[in-house]
């Protein structure tokens, strides 16, 4: 007869109000719930505002990912007046977009996730001394130069867009900033000097190099290639978890969305393909599939909606029982599905995704790499959008917006599918509804009873330490889920205190 | 270069006293080499501000340290902040100032942490307590020392 235990995550003691809770027998985990604490209900301050009042406001929603909320509420407005974007303005939106997932996928990786590599527990595995000299907080040495690095790069968003974090820079129509010869000029420096540090500290090698690495026995190859490979961050992380099993850990319900991102400038078709993936079968993407549940949540309704329809009315008696989270439960096609950049990976086919997964799933080592080595893709298309832009050429079409109609904006932020739906009546909004990634991954179960992915991804997961759980920290943190702060203040016992503060989705 | 960095959230009114006394200090003559910027929630990124100035005070809302209503100059050193394991959606101050050694490419600042203590619940702060510590913080971000401002202002 197995023993049954409960164990509250950690997680929640740092990361404020996601709380992750787990039963484990004989040391596995066999059902996980994770709640979001903290209502916010941003889709309720929209209504009654006037139509572009959620370029300013929205971004607000979160402090790493403001320009794709930014993005996604510019989309929407962009959709109900019809606008035409000039291909400038596409070619700014876009790098500022990249830009600001290049900066959250570094520090996600190494300022995040690494920290619970250097965790004790893992102190006899081989590379641990390694390990815990490049990612210790602070002192590591990649985790400084992550700092340092990072801060640089999102100058680029300031140049082009004013500030960093939530600039309003994006209205329907273009962008409210021309960029000066020297502006351009600053930000291609700036990501010419990011990209140098990337191919050396993180890759070891070229961004061309990497990008032959197709296959599984590719990547094998490439890490047998040199030790500026093996050595190399991203060289160090893959030896490092399969040596903890990270590869066997953390696979979901292998089934993954994408909204797709970054428009490209002046033609048709995504950098970031929109669509539908079962394992690796990629489906065409269809918006109309997107609602949201409820069962598990505390709003009003019980039918499960598509956003434009949907509402965000808060319920709760105390005495519901069910319910036990204020994020609702995302579904694309009625099913629970995955977000972020390993979705995006699949869904774009990438060779070499498409080839770990299709082999052996997904897993929590996967999830991290797909987020470790997207800026492989991103940096040198940022730098060609750069160079493409034409001077003298617009950045701004001036739309007409009418006082009556429907938009939605859809995009792939830092974390991956980010919708804002959109309906204005005499010339206010009377309707908004937003669905973050984190809804996605971090969403309770649904109508039917289905976990959410990240519920679904700590099923099976080997709990050594109940008291230091950190095998489930990493599977949780391979989702990179959002936290928001929403606001901030020193407490005596502890630093800028997170306890109810934070949250979940939106 | 020294620096009055005011942190926080002014839509919610128990973290706004850093915004409400930017606001206050806005556009008056500040001393020569003091620059005010209104820091919101920028965390980490405000290494920027920070590398390379000769001293900052972070003028912030706190809780637990002196009566509500009362304004409280810290050396965030000896302030009993817990140092965060890692970067989270969450740190602020503690993961800045404890990364500040390591990230600093020019100089490391002198920090003083100004407090304005939170009224209890979901409170606007007192307006005698954002005067008090606009005075303060501008004090603080021109005496000689920061040994001497706190020996002057504790």
């Amino acid at each position: 007869m197995g023993t049954t235990r409960t164990i509250e995550v950690p997680l929640n003691r740092v990361e404020g109000d996601l709380e992750v809770r787990v039963e484990t027998t004989d040391g596995v985990v066999t059902d996980a719930w994770c709640a979001g604490t903290m209502f916010r209900g941003f889709e309720r301050i929209m209504v009654g505002r006037g139509r572009l009042d959620g370029l300013v406001i929205t971004p607000r929603i979160c402090g790493l990912c403001s320009v794709s909320h930014l993005t996604a509420a510019a989309r929407a407005l962009d959709a109900l007046a019809a606008a035409e974007v000039p291909p400038n303005a596409v070619r700014i939106r876009n790098v500022a977009l990249m830009v600001e997932h290049v900066q959250n996928d570094m520090r996600q990786a190494f300022l995040m996730f690494a920290p619970d590599l250097a965790n004790q527990a893992y102190r006899d595995v081989e590379l641990y001394d390694e390990v815990v000299r490049r990612y210790a907080p602070f002192e590591g040495e990649t985790a400084a130069q992550v700092v340092r690095q990072t801060k640089r790069l999102i100058e680029i968003i300031a140049l082009v867009g004013g500030q960093w974090p939530h600039t309003s820079f994006m209205v329907p129509g273009g962008i409210t900033s021309v960029p000066t010869t020297g502006d351009l000029l600053q930000c291609q420096l700036l990501l010419e000097h990011f990209r140098s540090w990337y191919e050396e500290r993180v890759l070891g090698c070229s961004v061309e190099r990497w990008r032959e690495v197709r296959s599984v026995e590719a990547l094998d190859g490439w890490l047998d290639e040199s030790s500026a490979h093996r050595d190399s961050d991203l060289g160090l992380f893959l030896r490092f978890a399969r040596r903890l099993g990270l590869h066997n850990v953390g696979a979901a319900h292998e089934q993954y969305v994408s909204f797709g991102s970054l428009d490209l400038p002046g033609g048709d078709g995504q950098l970031v393909a929109a669509g539908f993936a079962v394992g690796t079968a990629v489906r065409s993407f269809e918006q109309e599939k997107i609602s949201e549940h409820t069962a598990y949540s505390w709003f009003e309704g019980d039918e499960p909606l598509h956003p434009s329809r949907g509402s965000t009315t808060p319920y709760a008696s105390g005495h519901e029982g069910k319910p036990y989270s204020w994020a609702k439960a995302p579904r694309y096609d009625h099913v629970p599905s995955e977000t972020g950049p390993l979705a995006e990976m699949l869904v774009g086919r990438d060779p070499l995704f498409v080839d770990l997964v299709g082999r052996d799933g997904s897993s929590s080592m996967v999830r991290e790499l797909a987020r470790i080595v997207r800026p492989a893709t991103l940096l040198p298309t940022a730098q060609q959008w750069l160079a493409d832009v034409q001077q003298g050429e617009p950045f701004y079409s001036k739309p007409t917006l009418p006082d009556a109609g429907e938009g939605y904006g859809l995009m792939h932020a830092s974390r991956g599918a980010l919708g804002h739906w959109v309906r204005i009546n005499e010339g206010r909004i009377d309707h908004y509804q937003i669905i973050t990634p984190t809804a996605w991954n971090g969403s309770p179960r649904d109508a039917r009873g289905r976990r959410g992915p990240m519920e679904e991804a700590l099923v099976g997961t080997e709990v050594r330490d109940p008291d230091n759980p950190v095998e489930l920290g990493l599977v949780v943190r391979s989702f990179d889920p959002c936290l928001v702060c929403t606001v901030h203040m020193v407490d005596r016992d502890g630093q800028r205190s997170s306890a109810r503060r934070l949250r979940v989705g939106t | 270069m020294r620096r009055i960095i005011c942190i926080g959230n002014r839509y919610v009114l128990d973290d706004a006293a850093g915004p409400r006394v930017h606001d206050r200090l806005c556009g008056r003559p500040l001393p020569e080499g003091v620059e005010l910027i209104d820091g919101g929630l920028g965390g980490l990124d405000l290494l920027r501000h920070m590398d390379g100035a000769e001293r900052v005070v972070l003028v912030d809302a706190v809780r637990g340290f002196c009566r509500a209503g009362g304004v409280v100059l810290l050396d965030p050193a000896a302030a009993g902040l817990e140092r965060p394991a890692r970067l989270d959606h969450a740190t602020g101050i503690a993961y800045l100032l404890a990364s500040l050694p390591h990230a600093c490419e020019r100089s490391v600042p002198e920090v003083l942490l100004l407090g304005v203590e939170a009224p209890p619940g979901a409170a606007e702060p007192d307006e005698k307590a954002i005067d008090e510590a606009a005075r303060m913080s501008l004090l603080a971000v021109t005496t000689p020392s920061a040994a001497s401002a706190r020996s002057e202002l504790s």
